[in-house]
């Protein structure tokens, strides 16, 4: 388990990408290789400043402690970052040029500060379409009890 | 109130508009540093001057989860008060959103459907741009509870 470390992530996508699966490589059904990160009360509000969510109950504890949630709780689309945060710098989903194409998620138990969350991502599927290469990656989300927290699927065009 | 009372003050056809949003730097830099996506097609104009494939652009383009982010907050800033719960999202991107561009997110109650345990509505997602252009659509589902899932510690 890691507490999310946010300055001191590899910002730069082209390190590695020697090392990351092209579309031919990718394996569907074979586990991507993650690593469970604690989401912290400043990481869940310093998430929702960027993406511009502004309702408190994502960083005010008071206000929060009023609503029928009990307290913080993260955007459901936190996702976004645990799918950087859980992966490595070898991982396919960070090789310049993908281009997202679509994406459908379900959420089942907000996260909290203090969670500790496990990944567990793979290609379902890889096709060509319209002369496009795509992967489909479907992941899910456990908590630190063992209850999923949130799962989803998306379609990335790959680099020819 | 109970989750069956508010969920009887939602009604089919209601649209909810999201803010409008506008692409500049700051915005897609910002979005990057709270996703952690770091990908040069938000960034580098001399890598956007190639093809992909099939697919050109005209420049750095929006990352498509900032939509995706924008939809989810459109969708809870309105369910959360009423005590609907967020339970689906799926969208499909049609159109790159640039620099400059503005996206407005709408979402249309499409449906309403009670089951064994659960009260939901059904969303029908379009995003469109300065220009009207449908840039991304899709569907969502919410559940109105009376008790969030979950231990509340």
């Amino acid at each position: 388990m890691t507490t999310l470390d946010l300055d001191n992530f590899e910002t730069d996508f082209w390190k590695d990408v020697d090392k990351r699966k092209t579309w031919d490589e990718i394996i569907p059904g074979e586990l991507r290789d993650t690593t469970p990160v604690t989401l912290t009360k400043e990481v869940i509000a310093r998430y929702a400043r960027g993406v511009g969510e502004d309702n408190p109950i994502y960083f005010d504890e008071g206000y929060a402690k009023t609503t029928p949630y009990g307290g913080i709780i993260a955007p459901p689309s936190i996702h976004i970052l645990l799918m950087f945060a859980c992966t490595t710098t070898e991982d396919w989903m960070r090789t310049p040029g993908t281009i997202n194409a679509g994406q459908n998620w379900s959420y089942h138990i907000p996260i909290r500060p203090g969670d500790t969350i496990t990944m567990r991502g793979t290609a379902l599927d890889r096709f060509i379409k319209k002369d496009r290469l795509f992967a489909v990656h479907e992941n899910t989300f456990t908590n630190q009890h063992g209850q999923v927290v949130c799962t989803g699927r998306g379609q990335t065009i790959r680099p020819a | 109130m109970t989750a069956q009372q508010q969920f009887s003050e939602t009604n089919i056809g209601d649209v909810i508009t999201g803010r409008n949003f506008t692409v500049m730097r700051e915005t897609i830099q910002d979005f990057a540093d709270a996703s952690l996506d770091y990908n040069p097609l938000h960034f580098d104009d001399k890598y956007m001057e190639k093809t992909f494939g099939k697919t050109s652009f005209d420049g750095v383009i929006m990352h498509g989860m900032q939509n995706f982010a924008l939809i989810s907050r459109t969708l809870t800033d309105w369910l959360i008060p009423r005590g609907g719960f967020h339970r689906r999202l799926e969208t499909r991107w049609l159109k790159p959103v640039q620099l400059g561009h503005s996206i407005t997110p709408t979402a249309t109650i499409s449906g309403k459907r009670q089951t064994d345990k659960g009260f939901w509505l059904l969303f029908d997602i379009a995003v469109t741009n300065q220009d009207g252009d449908m840039v991304a659509t899709g569907n969502s589902m919410a559940e109105f509870l009376d008790i969030i899932p979950g231990d509340a510690k």
